[in-house]
């Protein structure tokens, strides 16, 4: 019972956030938005038996890429560009679309018979660590996980390169003044 | 068990909505970023609210998977934040409705 109502404040909250960040006028408040919706999501993570997501979900999430977002707000400094219109035709148009492509899902769901179980193991940490590393028997996730690797790898060349002004230069800022 | 499963999968589905509202319709490149990040953590809740309908080991492949979507997002928040100060320093405009040269 108890469960439910922290259920039901997390999913008002996260839903209220998510549709902040929709009509939200300045990037900064949709940023914030965001940090909160994840926040209530990893309650919820925790909610239903899944400790090491609901921690990865903050530090990583929360943490970590939404403070790189702000980050970037904060240098680009984007005032003037607030003014431009949140919401135009096109983009009422576009929710419009989303919001029916949502209404047809849910309506998909709601009648379609799923049960929870018991016997669904916890997400612990010792848990997550059997099944992507696992001592006997074969299993995909090893594998997963070093494709992983070389595609973070790839996006911080990536992100080096395309953060430098020109390809020759060994710094990029030095000659912005 | 207390939390209904479809319960989870309508609070994924409005999120996933709304990103996807977010992504398309404004006209900020940062909020067509953030939108793709609520998308990313909507899929992440269907998958663990899925992972709970099923019985033992083969419930923790749903509980692994929401790592690599994590790490995914990481690298295209990385990317796509690089891409867009390198777009900013270009034009002096994040608005999406300023980058319409192939159009052309």
């Amino acid at each position: 019972m108890i469960a439910q109502v922290y259920f039901g404040l997390f999913a008002l909250v996260a839903v209220l956030c998510g549709a902040t960040l929709v009509f939200a006028r300045h990037p900064l408040n949709g940023a914030m938005a965001l940090v909160g919706a994840m926040v209530s999501l990893s309650g919820i993570y925790a909610l239903i038996q899944s400790p090491f997501l609901a921690t990865l979900q903050v530090l990583v999430y929360a943490g970590a890429i939404m403070m790189l977002v702000v980050f970037v707000i904060m240098v680009l400094n984007t005032a003037k560009d607030s003014k431009t219109p949140g919401i135009d035709l096109v983009g009422i148009l576009m929710s419009v679309v989303a919001f029916a492509f949502g209404l047809v899902f849910t309506g998909v769901l709601a009648r379609t018979p799923v049960e929870a179980r018991a016997d669904s193991p916890r997400g612990t940490v010792q848990a997550i660590a059997d099944t992507l590393f696992p001592v006997h028997g074969q299993s995909a996730w090893p594998l997963l996980f070093l494709a992983v690797g070389l595609v973070l790898l790839t996006a911080i060349v990536g992100a080096v390169l395309l953060s430098k002004r020109r390809l020759e230069s060994p710094i990029s800022v030095e000659d912005h003044a | 068990m207390e939390i209904s499963i479809v319960h989870l999968q309508l609070l994924a589905a409005v999120l996933f909505a709304l990103g996807l509202a977010a992504a398309l319709g404004r006209r900020n490149l940062f909020f067509v970023l953030m939108g793709v990040e609520l998308m990313l953590n909507a899929a992440n809740l269907s998958f663990l609210a899925w992972s709970r309908t099923f019985p033992g080991r083969s419930a923790l492949d749903g509980q692994v998977a929401p790592l690599f979507v994590i790490a995914v997002a990481a690298a295209e928040a990385c990317v796509g934040l690089a891409m867009l100060m390198s777009v900013f320093r270009n034009r002096e405009s994040l608005d999406t409705d300023d980058f319409s040269r192939m159009k052309e």
